[in-house]
């Protein structure tokens, strides 16, 4: 079976350093894939070229089938809209928006009536332990819960793949645990496709398998895809 | 899309509505600022219309139509108290005569029209002071379409065509004229007739673009409030799928929210503020209210471009963000200002400066052309300049830093210049436009003399015989003055003593020097002195308080006795300066000579010579005060947003063991080296403009200005520096341990 | 090494016969790795020859693990002290790990590679701790967590380790 994302090959350099030299990727359908690394290996800038928020210099990425690193902004805009979602470390929602607003977020970017895209947000609310925070702002949240609302913000459009990178960077052992739980359980149950970009090995191991990543290109160790 | 940027605008919390009020008080400011201006030239061009008919039968004017019966027509200027009082003399030759505007037929013989303004000073003064020089009937009153000024002092006399057909100064006119004087040529100029409609509006624009230019800035530093946060909200709505597109539709609806509501307010401000506008004389007369109007083209470039510029703006603000959805998380240090910046500015003085070398343009249009894209590049080079400048000197700074404040701040300064320059740029742009206008004010006051106004310049009149004759010769004096005349002048109460200056004969000239008596002099001292020892002494009365009047008359080579023999140039009445003395005099001069010029004083005399530079040097008052202000409001958002900045940053280094004063310092190097060092380069620039304009536009050397610009300049930077100041108190309390939490 | 000590605190808990106590250990301590018979009637062989319990009267029915087994001042002393110990670091998997490491770069095979495979299998073993982790008891999450923090540090062992490669070798090299 074909993967669902893929990168061939990939480079990227910002100005004279180099990110990416070759880095290849496969990521099957359904799976959580974690891609760990040292800092500064390019494990996020990977993540990136994945999602189609950077084009690389040179390779391919493959979304579906489709190539997407030839797509314009506008075109791979909505790809992330329509069919990704994302949690990442932080600085990643809007402070002005309430928190139902912001999960409804990509719902109205996309162009749907106010009332249906809150309604659809707020079902989130209560499956993620948020009950009650729908209407304060986003600045006013504990890390935890901001965590939380980036997830539901995530996945609220009903994606295909869900990149996360560092989400529990910024967050202790315990908040990190809840929010990883809440995150591989929505994946599981709805067959979402997960990459997780995780330097710690505790996160890593929620993940189906690992991919190393080290100073620009992917090293895949002979491991074992684990049963789910 | 629309609805979420009103949203995110109006309702996005405190900091947001912040910025939407100080963006839109600026843009309302600039806008009514911008109307005024409009609807000031509008103004100016329509007052100078109403001057044309003031000039029928000069020279040089064309006239439309053509009616059956011609009129006898004289233009004169008249004095009272200081004020000039425009007199038309006029004589139909038959019921088909051209009328002037205002009123209905032409005045017969004995009879007068008088504009409101005239009516109540007739009513008010004494008829041997006033009324006796327009003998007969006042017949009504001259309306507002040939008033240049509400309070225009007009006088339509009527004569019969025999009167007229005899004096020198008359023509036969078949038309009023009805296009605009351009300027002042010849004896109009008596009258003020016209004003010099496009050096006014070339003032009027400077004026703009240098009250407009701190305000764009202002608007610029207003925008940036919270930029980072802003940045960082549509980085994080790119992450999540909006397009650029997208992004920038929000970021165009917050700006232009702003701008319309600023717009709405900037009307207001125009009407508020145009009552206010149309007393004062810009152009040496008040306007009426109803000059200072807008028409179509102005409303709708206003109304237009105002939100299209707010859009643009926005569009141009968020080119990084519309890039990459990673604009905040990959902060690059801004990269250094390139020493092309300079450029500009070279350019603008280069180009003042090659109009020394090449001589000014002949027409007002050329000169407008000329200055005005020098003036404005020199000011858009100071502020595009500015940062490269701070850049450099903090570097320099850097080197030569042996403490660590100063180490400190000069790093900070050189690693983004921008930002330190752009709060101190609304200063440096208000210290030119002061330093220009200052300047340029005082070397013209000290070239025409000013007017001067000691006692005995206001109570001497001079009755000057000198007549242009269109057809001839100017005639240059009188044979003899009637003794009946010198008794009643003599009689008059007030008068102190009455001379003549007589012609010199055998001169060869064609406009002789006049001689006077020196015993006779003295008793007249606004004239100036003789010679000592000298009994009589060659005398230009025309030239009494101006620069080109000797310190003593030479002596002339006629006896005393020789005097009563020759003719009369002028006849000088020395008075006590009583209001009542010189207007007896000067009604019996010109009952007996109603021919020539009206008898003026001294000071009127100057007054008409430095008209044109009181109209400037409001200007300039205007700029001055308006723009200071703006640059300490741009000053004090900056501080505010600075102090922001520098929360993070200053609490982490007090927590390594940086003393409170080490900070404190750092702030203070950090915003007064650059306000003073752009402060003294913003002045030198000034000062270097006003020499190159003045130089080649007057072929004037620039004087040094007098203690109120060293005050106004002092106001400004202890002001500056006070806001600054400000924040040092506040400085413990921001950075304190709290704010170096991780949150 | 941990076997006496935990028989005897679960003796301290109360008296119980040999097949409880290895039914208790394998479910609280032996995880994976079920205590055989044969050690556990060896330790509390020991146990009692060391004066820490006591075999009680062999109840009526044939075999060793019908004998009741109670714990005596001596042995609860014990425990005390035990536990008030911290434990030691226990060194030996970080020893057998360097072993491989320096045997490997002296004969010259890929040491990072090995250290590589090491890597993932830890992480499989930190996979499956984590799923028991979701549908085990509190109980299940402590042991789960314990494990897990554990191979969090040999993982960052393995990856200063990986990082030293080059000095290493160029020690152990001649």
């Amino acid at each position: 079976m074909s993967p669902l994302v893929e990168a061939r090959d990939v480079h990227l350099s910002f100005g004279p350093t180099p990110a990416l030299r070759g880095a290849t990727l496969e990521v099957a359908q359904g799976e959580i894939l974690a891609v760990m690394g040292p800092s500064g290996s390019g494990k996020s800038t990977l993540l990136h070229c994945l999602a189609g928020i950077l084009v690389p210099d040179a390779g391919e990425v493959h979304f579906s089938g489709r190539r997407i690193d030839v797509l314009g902004e506008a075109d791979r805009s909505a790809l992330r809209r329509d069919r990704f979602g994302f949690v990442f470390q932080f600085g990643q929602l809007v402070p002005e928006l309430t928190a139902a607003e912001n999960v409804a977020l990509p719902l109205l970017l996309a162009g749907a009536r106010r009332a249906a895209a809150l309604a659809q947000a707020r079902t989130w609310f209560e499956r993620l332990a948020l009950d009650g925070l729908q209407e304060r702002r986003s600045g006013e949240l504990s890390g935890g819960e901001q965590q939380r609302i980036a997830l539901a913000r995530g996945l609220v459009g009903q994606p295909e793949v869900l990149f996360a990178d560092e989400p529990t960077g910024s967050l202790d052992s315990l908040t990190g645990e809840r929010v990883m739980d809440l995150l591989t359980a929505a994946a599981r149950e709805h067959s979402i496709t997960v990459v997780l970009v995780t330097h710690e090995p505790r996160v890593a191991a929620y993940a189906d398998r690992e991919v190393i990543v080290r100073d620009g290109k992917v090293t895949s160790p002979a491991s074992l895809v684990g049963a789910r | 899309m629309i609805r979420f940027g009103l949203r995110l605008t109006l309702r996005g919390g405190r900091e947001a509505v912040t910025r939407l009020v100080l963006i839109a008080t600026a843009v309302a400011i600039g806008v009514g600022l911008l109307l005024c201006t409009l609807a000031g030239i509008n103004a100016v061009n329509t007052q100078n219309a109403r001057y044309a008919w003031l000039q029928t039968g000069t020279g040089g004017t064309g006239a439309e139509g053509s009616s059956a019966d011609p009129a006898w027509w004289q233009l004169s200027a008249d004095w009272f108290d200081g004020k000039l009082i425009g007199r038309v003399d006029v004589a139909a030759t038959g019921p088909d005569s051209p009328v002037p505007p205002g009123v209905a037929v032409l005045p017969g013989p004995g009879q007068f029209y008088a504009s409101p303004a005239m009516g109540t000073l007739l009513a008010t003064t004494p008829q041997d002071e006033l009324g006796a020089r327009y003998p007969g009937k006042r017949i009504g009153t001259i309306g507002d379409a040939a008033l240049p000024a509400p309070n225009s002092l007009i006088v339509i006399v009527g004569h019969t065509p025999g009167e007229l057909a005899h004096v020198a100064g008359a023509r036969l006119v078949t038309s009023i004229s009805t296009i605009p004087p351009s300027g002042c040529n010849g004896e109009d100029c008596a009258v003020s007739v016209g004003i010099n409609a496009r050096g006014i509006d070339l003032v009027l624009s400077v004026v703009t673009a240098a009250l407009l230019f701190p305000l764009l800035i202002f608007i610029a530093t207003a925008t940036r409030l919270s930029a980072a946060r802003r940045e960082q909200r549509f980085a994080a709505m790119r992450l999540v799928g909006a397009t650029p597109r997208q992004v920038t539709v929000i970021s165009t609806v917050e700006s232009t929210v702003a701008a319309v509501i600023g717009l709405g307010a900037g009307f207001g401000i125009y009407f508020a503020l145009r009552p206010l506008l149309a007393p004062i004389p810009f152009t040496g007369v008040p306007f009426f209210i109803g000059d200072l109007s807008l028409n179509l083209p102005d409303v709708l470039l206003v109304v237009l471009g105002v939100p299209l510029g707010a859009a643009v703006a926005a569009r141009l603000a968020l080119r990084r963000v519309t890039i990459s959805p990673l604009g905040v998380t990959r902060r690059v240090t801004p990269t250094p200002p390139s020493a092309w910046r300079v450029v500009p500015l070279m350019v603008g003085l280069g180009e003042l400066g090659y109009f020394v070398a090449a001589g000014r343009p002949a027409s007002t249009g050329g000169q407008i052309l000329a200055y005005l894209p020098g003036i404005l590049l020199t000011m858009a080079g100071l502020v595009i300049a500015g940062p490269w400048l701070t850049m450099v000197g903090s570097q320099v700074l850097a080197r030569r830093a042996r403490r660590p404040a100063a180490l400190i701040a000069a790093r900070r300064l050189s690693d983004n210049p921008q930002t330190g320059f752009r709060a101190i740029s609304g200063l440096v742009l208000a210290l030119f436009v002061t330093t220009v206008a200052i300047g340029v004010i005082t070397t013209i006051n000290a070239y025409d003399g000013g007017a001067r106004t000691t006692t005995a310049d206001r109570a001497t009149l001079i009755n000057d015989f000198f007549r242009f004759n269109p057809s001839g010769r100017p005639s240059t004096s009188v044979p003899s003055v009637p003794s009946t005349l010198l008794g009643g002048l003599r009689a008059t109460p007030g008068v102190g003593a009455v001379l003549l200056v007589h012609e010199q004969p055998n001169t060869g000239q064609e406009f002789p020097p006049g001689v006077v008596s020196c015993a006779e002099l003295v008793r007249a001292p606004a004239l100036g002195r003789c010679a000592p020892g000298a009994q009589t002494a060659t005398i230009e009365p025309g030239r009494a308080g101006t620069k080109f009047q000797p310190p003593a008359w030479p002596a002339a080579d006629v006896r005393p006795d020789e005097l009563a023999g020759l003719p009369v140039r002028a006849v000088v009445v020395a008075t006590n300066g009583s209001r009542a003395a010189i207007e007896r005099a000067r009604t019996l001069l010109e009952l007996v000579y109603p021919q020539t010029d009206a008898p003026i004083t001294v000071t009127e005399q100057l007054t008409l010579n430095g008209k044109q530079t009181a109209a400037y040097q409001q200007l300039a008052t205007v700029v001055i005060i308006a723009s200071l202000p703006i640059a300490g409001v741009t000053l004090a958002v900056s501080v505010v947003a600075g102090l922001n900045e520098r929360k993070r940053p200053f609490s982490l280094l007090r927590l390594t063991g940086a003393p409170l004063r080490v900070l404190q310092r750092v702030v203070l190097i950090e915003s007064a080296v650059p306000l003073l060092a752009a402060a003294a380069v913003s002045i030198g620039t000034g000062f270097l403009a006003a020499y190159l304009f003045l130089r080649s536009q007057l072929s004037e050397t620039l004087q040094p200005p007098g203690p109120a610009y060293y005050a106004v300049v002092a106001a400004g930077l202890l002001t500056s520096l006070a806001i600054i100041a400000s924040t040092l108190p506040v400085l413990p309390r921001v950075t304190g341990p709290e704010t170096a939490r991780n949150e | 090494m941990t076997v006496p000590y935990a028989l005897l605190g679960l003796l301290e808990r109360e008296p119980s016969h040999g097949y409880d106590l290895k039914r208790d250990y394998d479910t609280y301590f032996g995880r994976g790795k079920p205590l055989p018979f044969g050690q556990v009637y060896a330790t509390l062989a020991r146990l009692a020859r060391d004066g820490k319990v006591i075999a009680g009267d062999a109840e009526p029915g044939a075999g060793p693990d019908r004998k009741r087994y109670v714990i005596t001042e001596q042995g609860a002393t014990e425990v005390e002290t035990w536990l008030a110990e911290p434990v030691e670091p226990e060194p030996h998997l970080q020893t057998l790990l360097f072993v491989k490491v320096v045997l490997a770069l002296m004969l010259g095979r890929d040491a990072e590679k090995y250290l590589d495979t090491q890597r993932a299998a830890h992480l499989q073993r930190m996979r499956e701790l984590t799923e028991v982790r979701r549908v085990g008891g509190v109980v299940d999450l402590l042991l789960a967590d314990h494990g897990l923090f554990h191979l969090e540090a040999d993982l960052r062992w393995i990856d200063l380790t990986v990082a030293r490669l080059s000095a290493l070798a160029g020690e152990v090299r001649p």
